[in-house]
């Protein structure tokens, strides 16, 4: 049954798995004549084997921006044996992140235990009517969501990549000239700090062939190629440092407030950090209103952080999808920068990796482990891979949240589902793991008939409470 | 379980939108409005003796209850001036003694649930008195949202609520209204295709192009239950496949940039 479903989703894509090349080629296929496209394909593949070699050097790569997309990328490249350089502007910079990685990544990108802070496998939603569902008792003993202070991650990514022979370059990325052809290199512009704090930085130039744009949600490099925008959310967030016996309930438990108090289109959410807790919420829709958001979060959690000192307050955007473009000539967009963060759950560390190892594998690939020259040809290989292997889970969150998000009743709704233990076992597995297991389709339909009987008195309760306005 | 989800998110997207809309209709002419009638009254007094002790705002809430927005906008100038000042201390805006605590509160609110036993009727369940008590919760709930608490936990349930309370309350009187419909399309249908093809009505229910057509005016009636909902179903449409363009975008402008590759 699910793998149905899935296929239903693919179906939706215009460039659907079947015909992959209507994506090489990219022209609505209704003007496509069946001779032309045949003729342009072949062209392209030709053009990819005879690309000019490289001499006396290796093809270089360089990427903006170091957080896991840029780390990701960088280490992938390297190990290509790809010349890779990476740019970063802040070498301890704490990003603003809810820091969940899910358990898959741990081994994926083969991270040390250490660095997570915490292992979640308690999770608390709670409705508007403050009804609490607790997930995660499916969890078997060795699985949990890890939370990870951002710096850490990072500087551990960006190290092994050092190790792996990326040159890292403290600089700050400024812009860049594009070539008049397929062969000349692109110049980059950029300040160098050189591991000097204050000051304005050396201003230097660096030629090389290909770039790969992992510069975060405010993208320069997207700028530069002219990518176009996303929509995004804003995501509010407080460290607040609580008593230690208020933290004793927050060791290994995370929570989620859902509610038109706390978000109209997201939730709010009290994560377990290193020695803290992060409070905050996020909304597209009321950006303005996110103080008020933010005081109604704090408020549902009130008596839990009681007595709490908020040491830190952060924002930042969330993309809500994928920019327009996503590459031109031999410039890619990974992680934040394209827009990979998925809806409903709002999280993007996994994904950022992901796609800067995507990426980087494609210009190895293309470059035949740096030894020639490639185009946008190869890079294109990354964002088919890439919507081919994710395009059905963002659909999944997408929908989840339009249906779940909406409104109190929905809400309601969906924290009773969560008290399930099948839901519980199924959005575990497909957190944990990235990959939709093929649920028990009796299951499924017992699910989907409790949930329609959710929304259903959900909504009719919602009916009785406009009355008593009225 | 996302599968799942997704194979039957259409419905689902449906309900919560169409619902609300299509019921206050038939609901003016009907019986549950004429008892909800008297019951409201009592319900407003009987705030007033809950909440009464508490402290100004509160009381006002509760002289109040149709002007809650109203009110619970007046609360929040003064909620945030609390704020900005505790935190300008450097202290969490947990720091709110100040602030009334205001719960919930109900003769028949029994350790986060509705104690059954009070809503005994004839030796039954007045479900229909349960739908409306929850029903006030809530609505006073989303005026003055609630602290969480591990200590005092909702145990309430709506699923507890019989599923026949739910049809008697709201089905019927809904149902009468769209068999009524159904049967006329379906009447005026067989007249009209028997008219035009000269196949009698045995003949059409054999027909699998007539069974299709039953089909869709049965969906139709179901689905279109005012003219409103026409404009509702179309958003909805919309609202599917925005996320769906926003990716697909990636793969239309992607002449300009392969034509430059050249």
């Amino acid at each position: 049954m699910a793998s149905i479903a899935l296929k239903s989703f693919v179906g939706l894509r215009q460039t659907s798995p079947e015909n992959p090349h209507f994506a090489i080629q990219g022209k609505p296929i209704i003007n496509i004549q069946p001779h032309h496209h045949q003729r342009r394909q072949r062209l392209h593949i030709v053009a990819g084997k005879f690309s000019p070699k490289v001499t006396g050097r290796n093809l270089r790569v360089a990427v903006i921006g170091g957080g896991p997309a840029g780390g990701a990328a960088a280490e992938t490249l390297a190990k290509g044996g790809i010349e890779t350089f990476l740019i970063e502007r802040k070498l301890d910079n704490c990003k603003p992140c809810g820091g969940a990685i899910p358990l898959c990544m741990v081994g994926e990108f083969d991270l040390p235990l250490d660095i997570i802070d915490r292992r979640v496998t308690k999770m608390k939603m709670i409705s508007p009517s403050n009804v609490a569902v607790d997930i995660g008792q499916t969890l078997k003993p060795h699985e949990y969501i890890g939370m990870v202070r951002r710096e850490v991650l990072d500087s551990y990514l960006r190290d092994r990549a050092k190790e792996n022979g990326a040159t890292v370059i403290n600089g700050l990325f400024l812009k860049m000239d594009s070539p008049k052809d397929g062969t000349t290199p692109y110049v980059l512009h950029y300040n160098e700090y050189d591991g000097k704090v204050g000051g304005t930085g050396e201003k230097r130039t660096l030629e090389v062939d290909a770039v790969i744009g992992a510069d975060g949600a405010n993208s320069r490099v997207a700028k530069s190629i002219d990518a176009g925008d996303y929509d995004y959310a804003i995501a509010f967030q407080e460290r607040i440092r609580i008593p230690d016996d208020k933290m004793v309930y927050y060791e290994n438990l995370a929570e989620m407030y859902v509610g038109d108090d706390v978000s109209p289109d997201f939730y709010g959410w009290v994560f377990p950090k290193c020695d803290h807790v992060a409070v905050g919420t996020g909304t597209v829709t009321h950006k303005g209103d996110i103080k008020k958001f933010q005081l109604a979060t704090r408020n549902r959690a009130k008596d839990k952080i009681l007595g709490g000192k908020i040491i830190r307050v952060e924002a930042h955007p969330i993309p809500e999808h994928p920019r327009p473009r996503r590459l031109m000539g031999r410039v890619a967009l990974v992680g934040d920068a394209a827009g990979y963060v998925t809806k409903c759950s709002g999280e993007g560390i996994y994904f950022a990796a992901k796609s800067g190892r995507m990426c980087a594998e494609a210009i190895v690939e293309g470059s035949e482990n740096g030894k020639r020259l490639i185009d946008e040809g190869d890079l294109r290989k990354y964002l088919e891979k890439w919507d081919k292997t994710y395009w059905p889970t963002y659909k999944v969150l997408d929908v989840l949240q339009k249906v779940f998000y909406r409104s109190n009743p929905a809400r309601e709704a969906f924290v009773e589902m969560c008290g399930d233990e099948y839901v519980q076992k199924m959005t575990f597995d497909s957190y944990l793991y990235k990959r939709v297991a093929p649920g028990n389709p009796w299951e499924d339909l017992k699910l989907a008939v409790n949930t329609i009987g959710s929304l259903v008195r959900a909504n009719a309760l919602r009916r009785e409470m406009e009355k008593i306005s009225v | 379980m996302s599968s799942s989800m997704a194979l039957f998110s259409p419905p689902n997207t449906h309900l919560p939108t169409l619902s609300p809309s299509s019921f206050p209709k038939p609901h003016l002419t009907h019986k549950p409005y004429i008892f909800l009638r008297p019951k409201n009254p009592v319900f407003l007094s009987k705030a007033t003796s809950d909440n009464g002790a508490g402290s100004l705002s509160s009381a006002a809430t509760a002289v109040e209850p149709i002007a809650e927005p109203k009110v619970s906008q007046a609360s929040e100038p003064a909620l945030e001036k609390n704020e900005t000042s505790s935190s300008s201390n450097g202290s969490a805006g947990t720091a709110k003694e100040v602030e009334v605590v205001s719960k919930f509160e109900d003769p028949k609110w029994v350790n986060g649930t509705w104690d059954l036993k009070q809503f005994q009727k004839d030796s039954k369940t007045d479900w229909d008195a349960v739908i409306d008590a929850e029903a006030r919760r809530r609505k006073w709930l989303e005026s003055n949202p609630e602290s969480s608490s591990n200590d005092e936990p909702i145990v309430f349930d709506t699923s507890i609520i019989p599923w026949w309370a739910w049809i008697k309350r709201y089905h019927l009187p809904e149902a009468e209204l769209l068999n009524g419909r159904a049967a006329m399309i379906g009447f005026f249908m067989a007249y009209l295709v028997d008219s035009l093809t000269g196949v009698g009505l045995v003949d059409q229910i054999g027909n699998f192009f007539c069974k299709t057509l039953l089909f869709v005016a049965v969906v139709g009636v179901l689905l279109i239950r005012k003219n409103e909902d026409i404009g509702t179903l179309k958003k909805l449409l919309d609202e599917t496949t925005f996320y769906d363009k926003q990716w697909q975008a990636t793969w239309q402008d992607e002449t300009p940039g392969s034509s430059k590759d050249k």
